[in-house]
């Protein structure tokens, strides 16, 4: 097992811990991490718990899981919407929803065995007909959901029997259980998608442990208890149904608002809480902190390799060589996040661990090679050739989430150092994409939750590409790798692979990763049990308050 | 006084009108298509033409127009693009919480910059005027962003007086409006002082002092009724603005709100959805603008006796 795996807490990991058994194949450090939740006591029914999340300043809760590609929505999803399997620490999957399953020899089918006694929060009974009909949903472009991107190249769903269900494709994918466990493929009941339409975003229905009650817009949504639930995934600790009667989510965009709430007691546990306060929580014992990896294509900088100066393969890696990560992670997150060194984060499977300290700032090395080129500092320290600046435009339309503005500041500073001249470029979303659209910037960045390294596959494959798409690359050598690493079976030549697509991203420049995402809940100390899932996300299954 | 009304009510619909067309075109002039916002980054052409083509987009601006503003006369605000659901539904949701936001604050403004105000003038270069305007000067360069973190650490936090959360409810809105209200009480409170120490230099003031007439009389009736108009009308103002949604305070308070609301909208080239809280924006000012015109007259007797000589 991977060793740099730290602080990942799945509800497997709680499971370990408060059972004192099973699953051997946990590493120290994971267990220390994960001992830090409070487990001591009898669970007891009953009680509330209001979650301050960070659900950004907007103010459409859109909660169907298919559709929403807002990770702060799919936190919410995630208590009320069942995957078909669950995603396991160390790579594996356990049943859910799916009691068995098999893939054909040729990896193009994937058989599941549904369990036949489960219900949806509407009554409707859950069987294959059910499954069949969200692939079919999601499959069908008219629909433009965003889980589209999840089921690859599925060619069908067929209906053995009531509770088999066939799912196929046209090609082997790799991935296909990894998304299949993900909220966005979570299930959702087909007689609540047709009763509602439109509107079932504001309307969602599915098997989980909680069913959804009522949201105020931009505000709160409101969740109470499934009474009925006893399907709960491998690895939970209980059986039956949850232990909170009421989950209420509180939309409470800004950070020191979310301390404040924690704080004054209205909230009982918040999410992303601020680098600046982490310390404090960890260390009081009227709080408890829970932290995990988001399995994620880290943070990075996209360098349009198609405009001038990118076109040229050195002064991307003068541009690179100019920033020194480092610090800059360092200062901006206080110490609370690392750098990233792959476009992976560290816990997607296939994580090439040799990139580690394989690249570092070198100005010196940075001011050479401009100087080479021809590219000469001019008077106000701004390089200059044939009487164009080296300025590079950052077109950007997330604002300061994760302080990555702040994140963008400090690198502006040290490519001043070297000659650079960055430029932030601050735009509404529609203006955004336009630029994105028309290629008219220099750099972009962005991240995105994948629990699977076939996600390089959806950034980087020129085929794919789509004229949103943040990498301009055409790279027919990266092209065949990703082709390839969708359809491998064997884990070992998969992860060969996908560690030569990573050492091509970083070494060509195509891309630099910036920081590892670590998703954290802090709780007062009387909420016990929240974990977090392998994906990153908050499960609130087990949770229970001591009276 | 009847006529005068109708008078402004048709100049009102002009501007409410003026206001929707401009915004149309404006929202269509800037860059960003509408589809590739709905459809993610992920989507095909093929997505983006179905969506266009549900959305209307691909029908020529003056046919959009024409629908937007048929459909606006028959009562229908549209729908929202990226969510589907009526526009008026949308804005109803955020209304109250905005309107009774307002409310308070511009009631804080008031019940705290007048008396300042006219405790300033009365004590004109004393060392209460001093204060009053040094401390003042320090709220009104206090961002509201800044003010609002400093009182929940305060009253939320550390003395747990008053909560943070709670939506519309009367405790919760308590630091967002006492915030607003601060500082929307600086402008009121500097306004009122030198309208009396204007007020007070005017010959009619001499005149009503060489009658007779005792110190109090005349400021509480014929001075400060002077300073009410124009207090009255810069309180409309501001009104108006709190009335369009404030997204800093409402983000801050995790408040709902008409300014999340536009902000979002526009960003997401929502054109519908941003008409209709323009609209809302604009009504209101026009409405509240009537009010202080009506207010005009009943204070002042000679804006009563025009109208009710015209009439």
């Amino acid at each position: 097992m991977n060793a740099r795996r730290r602080a990942i807490l799945s509800s497997a990991a709680v499971a370990v811990l408060a059972c004192g058994a099973l699953h051997c194949s946990k590493t120290d450090r994971e267990a220390s991490a994960a001992s830090r939740i409070r487990t001591g006591g009898a669970p007891a029914p009953g009680g509330e718990l209001v979650f301050g999340f960070d659900g950004a300043a907007i103010t459409e809760f859109n909660l169907d899981p298919e559709k929403s590609a807002f990770a702060p929505h799919h936190r919410v999803m995630r208590s009320i919407v069942d995957s078909l399997v669950v995603a396991l620490p160390g790579h594996q999957f356990g049943p859910w929803l799916a009691k068995s399953w098999e893939v054909s020899p040729d990896g193009r089918a994937y058989t599941f065995h549904l369990r036949d006694d489960v219900a949806f929060h509407d009554g409707t009974k859950f069987d294959a007909e059910a499954v069949k009909f969200n692939i079919d949903r999601v499959n069908d472009p008219k629909n433009a959901l965003y889980a589209l991107s999840d089921i690859g190249p599925c060619s069908g769903v067929t209906v053995v029997d009531p509770y088999t269900v066939r799912i196929n494709f046209s090609a082997p994918y790799s991935a296909f259980l990894a998304n299949l466990a993900k909220s966005s493929l979570g299930i959702v009941s087909p007689t609540a998608v047709r009763k509602y339409g439109d509107d079932f975003p504001h309307h969602p229905v599915g098997t989980g442990p909680f069913r959804f009650r009522s949201l105020e817009p931009a505000v709160e949504i409101a969740l109470e208890r499934n009474p009925d639930y006893k399907w709960p995934p491998a690895g939970a600790t209980h059986a039956g149904a949850a232990w909170l009667e009421r989950l209420t989510f509180k939309n409470v965009p800004e950070e020191a608002t979310r301390v404040a709430v924690l704080l004054n007691g209205q909230a009982n546990a918040i999410d992303l809480v601020p680098p600046q306060n982490l310390v404090q929580f960890r260390s009081s014992p009227e709080y408890a902190l829970v932290e995990g990896e988001l399995l994620n294509h880290n943070y990075s900088l996209y360098l349009n390799v198609k405009r001038p100066p990118w076109d040229d393969e050195r002064v991307r890696a003068a541009f690179r060589d100019s920033l020194d990560l480092d610090a800059a992670v360092k200062t901006v997150y206080l110490g609370t996040l690392e750098r990233a060194w792959s476009p992976l984060s560290p816990s997607i499977f296939g994580y090439d661990k040799t990139l580690e300290h394989s690249w570092h700032a070198d100005r010196e090395r940075a001011g050479r090679s401009l100087e080479e080129i021809g590219w000469k500092k001019g008077p106000d320290g701004i390089r200059v050739k044939d009487g164009k600046s080296l300025t590079v435009v950052f077109v950007d339309t997330q604002g300061n989430r994760e302080k990555r503005l702040d994140l963008m500041t400090v690198l502006r500073k040290q490519l001043r150092d070297t000659g650079f001249d960055l430029k932030l470029d601050s735009q509404p979303s529609s203006a955004y994409l336009g630029k994105v659209g028309a290629g008219e910037y220099d750099l972009v960045a962005g991240s995105l939750f994948a629990p699977d390294p076939d996600v390089l596959r959806r950034i980087y494959s020129h085929k794919l590409k789509t004229a949103f798409g943040v990498s301009k690359v055409e790279d027919s050598v990266l092209e065949a790798l990703l082709d390839a690493g969708s359809e491998e079976s064997d884990p070992g030549t998969r992860a060969a692979i996908y560690a030569k697509v990573q050492h091509i991203v970083v070494e060509k420049v195509y891309a630099i990763p910036t920081y590892v995402l670590k998703y954290n809940v802090a709780t007062s100390q009387s909420v016990r049990n929240v974990a977090i899932d392998v994906n990153g996300f908050p499960v609130f299954y087990d949770t229970w308050i001591a009276q | 006084m009847t006529r005068r009304i109708l008078e402004r009510l048709a100049a009102s619909v002009a501007v409410v009108f003026g206001a929707s067309t401009l915004i149309f075109l404006i929202l269509n002039w800037l860059p960003g298509d509408t589809a590739a916002l709905i459809a993610g980054e992920g989507a095909t052409e093929e997505t983006l033409v179905r969506i266009r083509a549900q959305l209307g987009l691909n029908q020529p601006l003056g046919h959009q127009y024409w629908e937007y503003m048929t459909g606006l006369l028959h009562g229908d605000l549209g729908r929202s693009y990226a969510t589907r659901a009526p526009v008026l539904q949308e804005l109803a949701a955020q209304f109250p919480s905005t309107a009774s936001l307002a409310v308070a604050a511009a009631s804080v403004a008031i019940v705290v910059g007048v008396p300042l105000g006219v405790a300033a003038a009365a004590n004109r270069g004393r060392v209460l005027d001093h204060i009053i305007q040094v401390v003042g000067l320090a709220l009104n360069s206090i961002p509201t962003f800044w003010l609002g973190l400093l009182a929940i650490l305060l009253f939320s936090v550390h003395l747990r007086w008053l909560p943070i959360l709670g939506g519309r409810g009367v405790l919760a809105s308590v630091l967002p409006a006492g915030c607003l209200g601060l500082a929307m009480s600086i402008p009121v409170q500097r306004l009122v002082r030198s309208g009396i120490l204007e007020a007070l230099q005017e010959p009619y003031i001499t005149t009503l002092r060489a009658k007779g007439l005792r110190a109090t009389r005349i400021f509480g009736v014929h001075v400060l009724r002077n300073v009410a108009i124009s207090t009255i009308t810069l309180v409309g103002v501001l009104v108006g603005e709190l009335f369009s949604g404030l997204v800093v305070v409402e983000t801050l308070f995790a408040r709902p709100g008409l300014g999340r609301l536009a902000v979002y909208a526009v960003g997401n080239k929502d054109i519908p959805l941003v008409q209709g809280a323009i609209l809302v924006t604009s009504v209101t000012y026009v409405v509240v603008n009537l009010l202080v015109d009506l207010s005009y007259a009943w204070i002042d007797p000679r804006v009563r006796l025009a109208s009710n000589g015209d009439a």
